[in-house]
């Protein structure tokens, strides 16, 4: 661009205004578009995702309260069952051997009734460490094979206080069992001792944990699990697929979280990842967690992106009609003034008005233009009166020279004619005169009929011919229809003089001079013929010289009648010499027929 | 103008097509795909049977997971090949989408392998091989191995003076020839104390009987390896009845309850166990694969783990001896 002095302006882009507007009103709604796109799409996705977030969070405590609520249902049990007295007067008191088996009976009764009510138990017992028990309805048996001192959770219920939760495990202590189970734990007092000498223990199978977990309507294809607080999972709906390291699960991330919260754990591939949304329970320390594709809680978002889409689109399209349209509308006038402005160029003024909508820039612009044609216009009506004006009062002026040189002379020839007795010619001579004079000033009017003008010329040369006497002839030949005609005046005489004073005056012999006036077509065509001297080319060109006129005597020039005629009639008319040197010279006037001026 | 709103209109009905299209393009798609039909046979369904059981269970688990509509047949017995072979047929009129196959026979099933290749239908063979390599793919045990680790203890336990005898399951069955020189190579240079190698046909009761026979036979006998858990809970129980397990030690492959309840006793010293679940688990998964077309390994390892009878309540072990069962 170096050394280029054009400026880069917008408009310098396209062809036309039209085009310029159009592509500019194109990027900008498609920009504007793109951008609500993107932010109504991201926005959709951030919400659609907050209120699964918040949904599922709300699921997911609901099933930890109702977990807590099951285990403090299990805990009730258990304080229930210890504080019933039975369980220490059959453990621990020395008794007759029939309150014995009353107690027993009680217990085993009391254990039936929970074991048969509840499927969500598998076991429920007390065991001491010196291997006295009693297992649901007393007919399971101790697990021979098993040293109660290893089983962790026996040990801790034990020797500690308050219930012990385990994880999920299988159950062997009792023999023949093996089941997976959740062991709820606690240890019996002895009242004498204020030991604990003996464990309760209830175990939970995962009826109702499933149930619990399966009772929630997240979306398809996503689970509840459950986990501890060491990481281990409690239940899981693949627990069997992660206890063979077939499936993974995030318990890591999990294990992260002390207090309720979410996370999303990135998918690969096509998959959009998960929603892992966990719940702690202060009572248990598990956490229950909420597991939810991105892409089923999602699922309305493609629906939404292409219903966008096509909103987009086709407000896209109706954008792109009206900005058609608006850029069509508001670049009208202004192809309008160009093509406007092009004709005003060409020199035309007529019917250049543009008419604009009110209000804007482009309409002042017009207004301006407008006033500028009709300025110009009326300039130009003024300009040509004036001219006209100017002719006119150029011609009056040119008309109204009468030569004072010529009006000298012929007095002074009326006096010599006067002192010779010749009373004939100086009435003659001075009617002649009068005439002359009287045609000279009553003449007004710029236009008068040929028969006038050529009487005027008569007059002229009657008394010229008078003065030269015999060295002078002339004769007048005009055709009768055209003597009405009405032509400027003062075309002839000029000539006539011009004829006598460079053409006869320095002739030898006697000269004549005729005027011819004939119709020819639309012209006239006026002649006046000499047979003088003539002229030589040079004089010839020099016919219409300004200068001659000033040296010559005779006031109205050639030069005066050319410009009159011209001024009057036009440029295609006017004079002609044709001349032959010591022959003669003939000059013609060509003016138009019916002249209406 | 009337040219350029023409042109317009045209983008606009062009854009609401191609619009239209993607809509139904997207709700098309979403329309569920055929579910690939699967037919598993296995040598038994055996519901007394830890092993069968859980092969099975992985089975059907993986079909849950992956919707296949799977199918399951088997013969009345393990080492009914004929039967077996009948049924191989049969799945091959049903014209499935692929065919898991637990052959009875290394030799005889072969054939009827063969003819499930031949239709162009995937073959996975899971458990047991055939004397062919004509399986897209084979997901077992690696049965060598879990003898040689078998084989690897009783090294240890064993002495130069030591007898020892092997009790095999179906004489001429691919795991039982696998198994038995794993066991012979982990023993390493007491392989020549073996004294016997003796075929149960995978049957409690003649196990049983062999290990009486033996203990009549050789009563210096110290080490007992069952190749399978029929042969290993026989032999247990001959032993426990002849109370000489503080005598005789056995070690055993598999897991079932009374196995891991004499593991407990210490009628076993250990056990190795296979992981059936994961096998048959990974057999419908291995189907999954190549019929999406994916490549599958030649021989997939299910793994196997060893036991012993102090360490079967660890966390790690509890879950691969006792399914996780929801009832």
């Amino acid at each position: 661009m170096a050394g280029n002095r054009n400026r880069f302006t917008v408009l310098s882009l396209f062809k036309s205004v039209r085009a310029t507007m159009l592509c500019l009103f194109a990027l900008l709604i498609v920009v504007t578009m793109l951008i609500f796109l993107l932010i109504s799409v991201d926005y959709t996705k951030k919400t659609v995702l907050e209120n699964s977030t918040d949904y599922t969070s709300r699921l997911v405590r609901q099933v930890n309260r109702d977990i807590d609520s099951y285990i403090d249902y299990m805990e009730n049990i258990s304080s229930m069952i210890i504080q019933g007295g039975d369980v220490q007067k059959y453990l621990f008191r020395d008794m007759p051997k029939l309150d014995e088996q009353e107690a027993y009976s009680r217990i085993v009764t009391q254990f039936n009734t929970v074991v048969e009510t509840r499927q969500d138990i598998s076991n429920i017992a007390v065991v001491t460490p010196r291997r006295d028990y009693i297992i649901n309805d007393g007919t399971d048996t101790l697990n021979e094979n098993v040293d109660l001192q290893e089983v962790e959770w026996y040990k801790e219920a034990l020797e500690g206080e308050g219930r012990i939760l385990t994880s999920s495990h299988v159950q062997h202590v009792i023999r023949n069992n093996y089941k997976w189970v959740v062991t709820l734990s606690k240890g019996i007092k002895n009242p004498k001792t204020g030991e604990n000498e003996a464990v309760f223990f209830i175990d939970l199978n995962y009826k109702l944990l499933k149930d619990l977990c399966e009772n929630n309507s997240l979306a398809t294809n996503s689970y509840v699990f459950i986990m501890d607080g060491s990481g281990k999972i409690i239940y899981h709906p693949k627990q069997q697929l992660l206890y063979n390291g077939l499936t993974r699960e995030r318990t890591e991330e999990v294990l992260g979280f002390d207090h309720d919260g979410y996370f999303i754990a990135e998918g690969s591939g096509t998959d959009d990842g998960k929603l892992y949304t966990v719940s702690v329970s202060e009572k248990t320390g598990w956490r229950v967690v909420g597991v939810a594709d991105i892409s089923e809680l999602m699922k309305n978002k493609k629906e939404t992106e292409s219903l966008y889409m096509l909103t987009a689109a086709i407000l896209l399209c109706v954008a792109m009609l009206l900005a058609i349209f608006f850029a069509t509308a508001i670049t009208r006038p202004i192809k309008e003034l160009k093509e406007s402005m092009e004709e005003v160029e060409k020199g035309n003024f007529e019917n250049t008005d543009v008419t604009v909508g009110p209000g804007s820039e482009i309409d002042s612009l017009g207004n301006s233009f407008n006033l500028m044609t009709a300025r110009i216009r009326q300039l130009m009506v003024q300009n040509t009166y004036e001219q006209e004006e100017k002719r006119k009062s150029e011609l009056k002026a040119l008309r109204s020279q009468i030569n004072p040189h010529f009006l000298y002379n012929t007095l002074d020839s009326i006096i010599w004619m006067a002192e010779g007795g010749k009373n004939k010619e100086v009435v003659r001579m001075t009617s002649a005169l009068a005439r002359l004079l009287r045609q000279s000033i009553s003449n007004d009017n710029e236009r008068i009929p040929l028969q006038k003008e050529v009487d005027y010329a008569g007059s002229y040369l009657t008394i010229q011919k008078m003065r030269y006497k015999d060295k002078l002839e002339y004769e007048i030949e005009v055709d009768e229809d055209i003597k009405k005609e009405e032509i400027i005046n003062l075309i002839l005489q000029p000539l006539v003089e011009n004829a006598i004073y460079h053409g006869i005056k320095y002739k030898g012999s006697k000269g004549l001079i005729k005027i011819v006036g004939y119709g020819e077509d639309d012209k006239i065509i006026l002649k006046v013929i000499d047979n003088g001297i003539g002229m030589d080319e040079a004089a010839l060109k020099g016919i219409f010289d300004k200068s001659r006129e000033s040296e010559g005597k005779n006031g109205v020039g050639v030069h005066n009648v050319q410009t009159r005629i011209c001024l009057y009639y036009g440029a295609e008319y006017g004079l002609c010499f044709e001349s032959v040197l010591g022959q003669g010279t003939t000059a013609t006037i060509t003016i138009p027929r019916n002249f209406r001026e | 103008m009337k040219v350029h709103t023409k042109k317009f209109l045209l983008w606009i009905c062009i854009g609401i097509v191609v619009a239209a299209a993607g809509i139904f393009f997207i709700v098309n798609s979403r329309k569920e795909d055929e579910k690939y039909r699967v037919i598993f046979i296995p040598k038994v369904i055996d519901e007394d049977n830890d092993f069968w059981k859980l092969l099975i269970e992985g089975a059907e688990m993986a079909a849950a997971e992956y919707h296949i509509d799977l199918t399951i047949v088997a013969a009345e017995t393990e080492d009914d090949y004929e039967e077996q072979n009948a049924l191989i047929e049969w799945a091959i009129d049903q014209k499935p989408d692929a065919i898991l196959l637990t052959p009875s026979s290394f030799t005889e099933t072969t054939l009827y392998a063969k003819k499930v290749t031949e239709k162009g239908i995937p073959l996975i063979l899971v458990d047991s091989e055939v004397d062919e390599d004509i399986a897209d793919t084979v997901i077992a045990t690696d049965n060598e191995k879990l003898g040689e680790v078998e084989g690897s203890y009783m090294k240890k336990c064993a002495t130069e003076d030591s007898q020892i005898a092997i009790i095999g399951h179906v004489e001429g069955s691919s795991t039982a020839i696998e198994r038995e020189k794993g066991v012979r190579k982990g023993l390493g240079e007491y392989e020549d104390r073996i004294v016997d190698v003796v075929f149960c046909d995978s049957d409690y009761d003649k196990a049983y009987r062999l290990m009486m026979e033996l203990i009549e036979k050789y009563p210096e006998i110290d080490l007992v390896a069952g190749l399978n858990e029929y042969s290993a809970v026989g032999a247990a129980r001959a032993i426990k009845e002849k109370g000489l397990h503080d005598r005789i030690r056995v070690v055993g492959i598999d897991s079932s309850l009374e196995e891991i309840q004499f593991l407990e006793e210490g009628i076993f010293e250990i056990i190795v166990i296979q992981n059936p679940f994961k096998m048959g688990y990974l057999g419908i998964e291995a189907a999954v694969e190549i019929l999406n077309g994916g490549k599958v390994e030649k021989h997939i390892d299910s793994g196997c783990e060893l036991i012993s009878n102090d360490s079967v309540y660890t966390e790690e072990n509890q879950k691969l001896l006792f399914p996780f069962r929801e009832e």
